[in-house]
């Protein structure tokens, strides 16, 4: 649900953009995959306000595209308007993925584990399944090549956040410890950004460590909706910043007017 | 040689329990009039590459084609699952090859160069590596130790794709040039439809030979099927259809009721022209022609 965040004048949809927003810098070089409506805010967020050179390519095609809406896919030509160019995905996008040019990718999945890997093909056997999900598309490329991989849920519950995903289809920070370095994988996932909280991860194990509660959401709250064991920070664990007046009116007056990143919640 | 024929004569060039990679991403570009005569044809035992695919995979298996898919990512997007897709690989009816999109664009290439294989670092520590030992090797350099996963050869029988024009001789022009994966299928097929927007004059390639995206001896049929893609986009001249997906994942909550939505919406009107009029006809397409409406 797209709920009004207690205290702030926002939702949490809003309060989700805004942190992922928050995240990105002017050497990001970005791009997105399906049902990414979060990290497209985002990304067209922080070009608005404190990222102007950030690089986004949408859909993975449209260079520096600046939409007037975001369309009902984040797939859909209807993203491109006003890029810069249209590139072509085996010569030009993988070549700058794998070549490691882009550098921050989102993903999420119907199961994400304490390390950040993710699973978006199958709950159940994978052979017998009791739902088969549409496949993990590139997150198994992506998950192995970009260095700064960014995570996000709209539904941080139990179901989603379990303790050994049923089939992995992205690679996070794998078994965690070194074992990204071992298999000669850039960096890894940097922050989690859900509708209760966010998490980023411890630097030893990769475990997904808290990092700051949504207004209004206890430590109980995330534990009792988190499937594994999470790691606490030392010290006070702090509350998500605020969005301020100005990026709450560019998400809702220029970035997404028509609200299409409901379609997550 | 004249390459143009009948959509019907085109799908004659695919066998029963050939491999067939259908061009296109996810809501785009995806060859839905071939796709849809394949499904007229009663086709069966197909294996259907779609690496990021949706509606024309859909499509296949509602029609009872599908023996095996091999994709990446079968879905609707943000606009839903694809359900018979989700219902009939739940049910075991229609097997699943599950590799990623950068593993599949290996072995398409690994074929279309004629090597044994083509290395990438898609798929390390992942389960999907586990899922194809006979195709996937997780290997390490010998000279810099680096990992990577040796992809073997995609053998593809027929590639099916959608593009703005061709000549009689098959050439083909995708304008702009945006190919998506499609490029990495043709090269890879033995046989390739290309469906197009328009059958031009051999003279407007000859006049802009650098505007020509596939040459001749690629293309082994040509069909004029305008609007071909529908009801995925064809980039820059039409969207895709939302109220058809609407429509189609809607009529799939009923098996009865989906039964009568394919016969009546997508295999009962007898040619491309009937199937566009029963799915809004004049009006859908100036919907979705947005760009030069």
């Amino acid at each position: 649900m797209t709920a009004p965040v207690p205290g702030y004048d926002c939702t949490v949809d809003e309060l989700m953009v805004v942190t992922f927003s928050r995240a990105m810098s002017n050497d990001t070089l970005a791009f997105n995959g399906a049902v990414s409506f979060i990290p497209v805010c985002g990304y067209l967020l922080a070009r608005r306000t404190h990222a102007p050179e950030l690089v986004w390519a949408a859909s993975s095609i449209a260079i520096d595209a600046d939409p007037a809406t975001i369309p009902e896919s984040t797939l859909s030509d209807g993203l491109w308007g006003g890029a810069s160019m249209l590139s072509n995905s085996p010569f030009d996008f993988w070549t700058y993925a794998q070549g490691a040019r882009y550098n921050t990718f989102a993903f999420r999945g119907a199961q994400m584990d304490a390390f950040g890997n993710v699973n978006n093909t199958v709950i159940g056997p994978y052979d017998a399944p009791k739902v088969r999900l549409p496949g993990g598309g590139g997150m198994a490329d992506l998950g192995a090549m970009i260095p700064r991989i960014f995570l996000w849920s709209s539904t941080h519950n139990a179901r989603t956040f379990v303790e050994r995903l049923d089939f992995r289809s992205g690679m996070g920070w794998g078994d965690g410890g070194d074992h990204r370095r071992r298999l000669g994988m850039p960096g890894g996932p940097q922050l989690c950004i859900t509708n209760l909280c966010v998490f980023d991860f411890e630097p030893v194990t990769k475990r997904m460590r808290l990092a700051s509660l949504h207004p209004g959401v206890s430590v109980e709250d995330v534990r009792a909706n988190t499937g594994f064991e999470i790691v606490m920070p030392a010290g006070e664990i702090p509350v998500t910043a605020a969005p301020t007046a100005d990026e709450l009116r560019i998400l809702r007056t220029e970035v997404d007017p028509t609200n299409a990143r409901h379609r997550e919640f | 040689m004249d390459k143009v024929t009948t959509i019907e004569e085109a799908a004659a060039l695919v066998p029963d329990g050939a491999t067939v990679a259908i061009g296109g991403l996810s809501m785009n570009s995806a060859p839905m009039a071939m796709v849809r005569e394949l499904v007229r044809q009663a086709k069966r035992d197909l294996t259907v590459v779609g690496i990021v695919a949706g509606m024309p995979v859909d499509w296949l298996i509602a029609g009872g084609c599908v023996k095996t898919v091999v994709s990446g990512l079968v879905s609707f997007e943000g606009l839903g699952l694809a359900p018979n897709f989700r219902a009939m690989v739940q049910a075991g009816t229609v097997g699943i090859e599950e590799y990623s999109e950068h593993l599949l664009i290996c072995r398409l290439q690994a074929q279309a160069y004629n090597l044994p294989f083509m290395p990438t670092k898609a798929g390390l520590g992942t389960d999907v590596l586990a899922l194809h030992p006979d195709t996937l090797r997780q290997e390490v350099d010998p000279t810099t130790g680096e990992h990577y996963v040796a992809c073997t050869r995609l053998p593809v029988d027929v590639a099916l794709v959608h593009a703005h024009a061709a000549d009689a001789r098959g050439n083909v022009r995708v304008e702009p040039k945006l190919l998506w994966m499609d490029s990495e299928i043709v090269n890879a097929a033995a046989v390739t439809i290309a469906t197009v927007e328009r059958v031009v004059p051999g003279r407007e390639f000859t006049d802009a030979p650098e505007r020509t995206t596939y040459p001749r001896f690629m293309i082994h049929a040509v069909v004029e099927a305008p609007y071909g893609a529908f009801p995925t986009s064809l980039f820059p001249n039409y969207g895709h259809r939302s109220a058809f997906f609407d429509d189609y994942s809607t009529a799939a909550r009923d098996p009865q009721t989906f039964k009568a939505f394919f016969a009546e919406r997508v295999t009962g009107p007898p040619t491309w022209r009937d199937f566009l009029d029963a799915n809004g006809g004049a009006g859908a397409l100036l919907d979705i022609a947005r760009r030069t409406a």
